[in-house]
């Protein structure tokens, strides 16, 4: 009863946030179109036939003849043969200050931050350059970016150019001031490794209680709260428990990270990453979390090797959108002084022709240039065993900060997963600190 | 004139920075439920065509 009133709640809640200022709501690709729904909350990838039908092609003409948008002058490809037309969403590093110091932090946060960082109006210009593009969702984050204070004047601009901006934090910092701006995010997550002592065997600290309760105040007075929960071998076993405590906090989702060796986490690697049994069990252990809780579970887009483990109905991984690394495609990310990445987790990517190292604010132009994000564009010139998986379409050869990590090669084979492992390819426990690009 | 089809549906919104989040709770239920829910997504949007056509961002080498 509690969880239908919820529910409605939501729905009537998005509804009014979309009437206030309404999110993009389509975009043409060579595919045909994407459509943004705000109840229930989904973009939906259609062809063109169907964009035709629903009125995004154009109008006819007074011969009744329809004029073709400029970008359907290619043939019609399937989603994924080519790169989108912009990103779906972009992973906003909005600064690099954190006073946490978690030992497998992904960006090095520190209380000093980082040299060079943005400010809002920096951040405004990059808002409207992925308006421009056609971006539908940012993701903020840090470092904290809680404690920002021109943090819910920059969520207002995203919705006012037709962005829905969502936020993930600590919850150990900022609190006051995000409760008081939390209605402007579609979807905050608070980050939690663990329960009572597991979170301080993950991150190096006991800060359960200040999460918990950060969790507890932002869920009282909004509905769309989740947790993010970077998956390592100390907390592999507690997720059936923290799938029952974001049912006992009705949260919104449960997302599942695969712990990244960047940063700090590259030192951390060895210690915290998971087991390949554990990568094996992943998938069986979290839909029955699931099911049991009823929570909504995520996983990020590094999983899809371990998911395609498993052997799913590839079709219905397509359709649900299931993709390995979409970085410099469905994705990017920008760095605290504006830097372009595929993702939050590589290093710039290389300039283009005669250029500079590319801002965000300059994604437009960089987007279609030659060799633009390096490695992550040639996922198709894979080796095996990934050149002859049957999911390879899927799953674009894994995560490429492992990959990158471990071998030195972001184009290699993602190391842990299992297809790999049971072909031998991984190539040693001994990390060497390389550049993804 | 062909009446066309839904290829994908991302569900949800990822507020995660670092990595794309993708919802798999229809994993649980199969392609059998998610065969269910297409249609009713296709007759929202159906619904919904008269809202107005925002063409994809301007191309390098298009003029705007």
């Amino acid at each position: 009863m509690r969880c239908g009133l919820d529910a409605a709640g939501a729905i009537v809640e998005r509804a009014r946030a979309a009437r206030a200022h309404p999110p993009r709501r389509s975009r043409l690709e060579r595919f045909g179109a994407i459509v943004q729904l705000t109840v229930p909350r989904a973009l939906v990838f259609v062809d063109r036939a169907f964009a035709r039908r629903v009125g995004l092609a154009g109008r006819r003409d007074v011969a009744g003849l329809a004029a073709e948008p400029a970008i359907w002058a290619e043939p019609e490809t399937a989603v994924g043969d080519v790169p989108l037309s912009a990103p779906l969403e972009a992973h906003l590093q909005l600064t690099n200050r954190c006073d946490a110091g978690c030992r497998g932090c992904y960006t090095g946060a520190s209380p000093g931050g980082a040299p060079g960082e943005w400010g809002l109006a920096e951040w405004r210009r990059a808002i409207d350059q992925l308006a421009d593009a056609g971006v539908f969702h940012v993701a903020l984050g840090g470092g904290e970016s809680a404690v920002l204070p021109w943090l819910g004047e920059l969520a207002d601009h995203a919705r006012r150019r037709g962005i829905v901006p969502n936020l993930t934090t600590s919850g150990l910092a900022g609190l006051e001031r995000l409760l008081a701006i939390c209605d402007r995010f579609g979807q905050i997550n608070v980050s939690l490794d663990g329960l009572g002592p597991t979170y301080a065997a993950v991150r190096g600290f006991d800060g359960f209680a200040r999460a918990d309760a950060a969790i507890r105040a932002l869920r009282r007075v909004k509905r769309e709260i989740g947790i993010n929960v970077v998956v390592t071998r100390a907390n592999f076993a507690e997720l059936d428990a923290l799938f029952a405590y974001a049912a006992r906090h009705r949260l919104s989702e449960v997302e599942l990270l695969r712990f990244k060796p960047s940063g700090r986490g590259a030192r951390a690697y060895d210690e915290l990453r998971c087991s390949d049994a554990q990568h094996r069990a992943l998938l069986p252990a979290v839909l029955a979390a699931a099911r049991r809780h009823a929570v909504r579970v995520k996983v990020d887009c590094s999983y899809t090797p371990m998911l395609a483990h498993h052997r799913p109905d590839r079709a219905l991984l397509a359709e649900l959108c299931v993709y390995g690394c979409t970085g410099g495609d469905f994705l990017v990310g920008a760095k605290p002084g504006g830097q372009l990445t595929a993702c939050s987790f590589a290093a710039p990517p290389p300039p283009a022709a005669g250029g500079a190292r590319p801002q965000i604010t300059e994604l437009g132009a960089y987007w279609d240039a030659p060799g633009a994000f390096g490695a992550f564009r040639r996922w198709r010139d894979a080796r095996e065993p990934c050149a002859s998986c049957e999911y390879h379409a899927l799953c674009r050869g894994g995560c490429k900060v492992v990959s990158a990590h471990v071998t030195g090669d972001p184009s290699a084979p993602d190391p842990e997963c299992p297809r790999v492992v049971d072909r031998g390819g991984r190539s040693g426990t001994r990390p060497r600190s390389l550049p993804v690009l | 004139m062909r009446r066309g089809r839904i290829l994908a549906i991302k569900w949800g919104m990822n507020p995660n920075s670092s990595s794309l989040g993708v919802d798999v709770t229809f994993l649980l239920v199969g392609a059998t439920v998610l065969a269910a829910v297409t249609p009713v997504i296709g007759a929202l949007l159906r619904w919904r065509r008269s809202v107005a056509v925002e063409p994809a961002a301007p191309r390098p080498e298009e003029p705007a």
